[in-house]
């Protein structure tokens, strides 16, 4: 997500991705707090437990705290894969994306690398 | 490349040296079209990706910036010309992670960003 709050030019808040955490099975490791850089979440100090506080700013498509989650108490609310896809084709988003690779190279120009492939491999 | 090593923020995993987990994205360029997407979806400061506009392909440019169980790229990439990893492995090393050290991650992170506490 950018400044703007947009996700290559779609408005996150009509993507519904976010983490879900089952108290249940919750170990209270602090793992998503810690790995998460987008403060999705915050931590409950009197019950000592993580919880899910900014849902809108969760990257789209990311499940990283639920991949490192000790316990697999962290949920989201479809296949990362599939939601992703289907929001890149409803929204069709490449000329954003072609838009975003080329600011990102010029803002940094040693990522522009070109490799020699021998042709006769 | 060993400066640029050495001086990587992203060296240390959690009390682990990063360079002992195996976690990174890898392309398969037959599949790579070129559109840039995995490039754009790694954040500017880890910036894993580089490109090459006269192939019209993506490079992984520094694995070791990728951050451990982050598979975004590969979530993103339409035509499935980026693998990771099983995550199993992944799972495996956060579950051996000594709670001591967490906790003392997070009541540094705590204290560092008050904010975050409710």
């Amino acid at each position: 997500m950018d400044e703007k709050g947009t996700w290559h030019g779609v408005e996150r808040a009509l993507l519904e991705w976010y983490p879900t955490i089952d108290s249940n099975k919750c170990n209270d490791c602090g793992m998503c707090i810690l790995t998460c850089g987008n403060d999705v979440f915050r931590w409950n100090e009197s019950k000592h437990q993580p919880l899910v506080q900014n849902p809108g700013k969760c990257v789209v498509g990311c499940t990283t705290c639920g991949k490192l989650c000790p316990e697999d108490a962290i949920s989201f609310p479809a296949d990362p894969k599939q939601y992703v896809r289907g929001v890149i084709l409803k929204y069709k988003i490449f000329p954003g994306v072609k838009q975003d690779l080329a600011l990102r190279i010029h803002k940094f120009p040693d990522h522009s690398v070109h490799l020699e492939v021998p042709k006769n491999e | 490349m060993s400066e640029i090593k050495a001086q990587n923020p992203f060296a240390i995993w959690h009390g682990m040296p990063r360079s002992s987990i195996h976690w990174e994205p890898k392309i398969d360029e037959d599949k790579c079209t070129g559109c840039g997407m995995c490039v754009v979806t790694c954040g500017e400061k880890r910036n894993v990706f580089g490109y090459d506009f006269e192939r019209k392909k993506a490079v992984v440019m520094y694995p070791e910036n990728c951050m451990v169980g982050c598979n975004n790229c590969t979530v993103g990439c339409l035509w499935g010309a980026i693998t990771h990893p099983d995550v199993s492995e992944v799972k495996k090393i956060s579950m051996e992670l000594p709670m001591d050290q967490l906790r003392k991650e997070l009541d540094n992170k705590l204290k560092a960003n008050p904010g975050l506490l409710i």
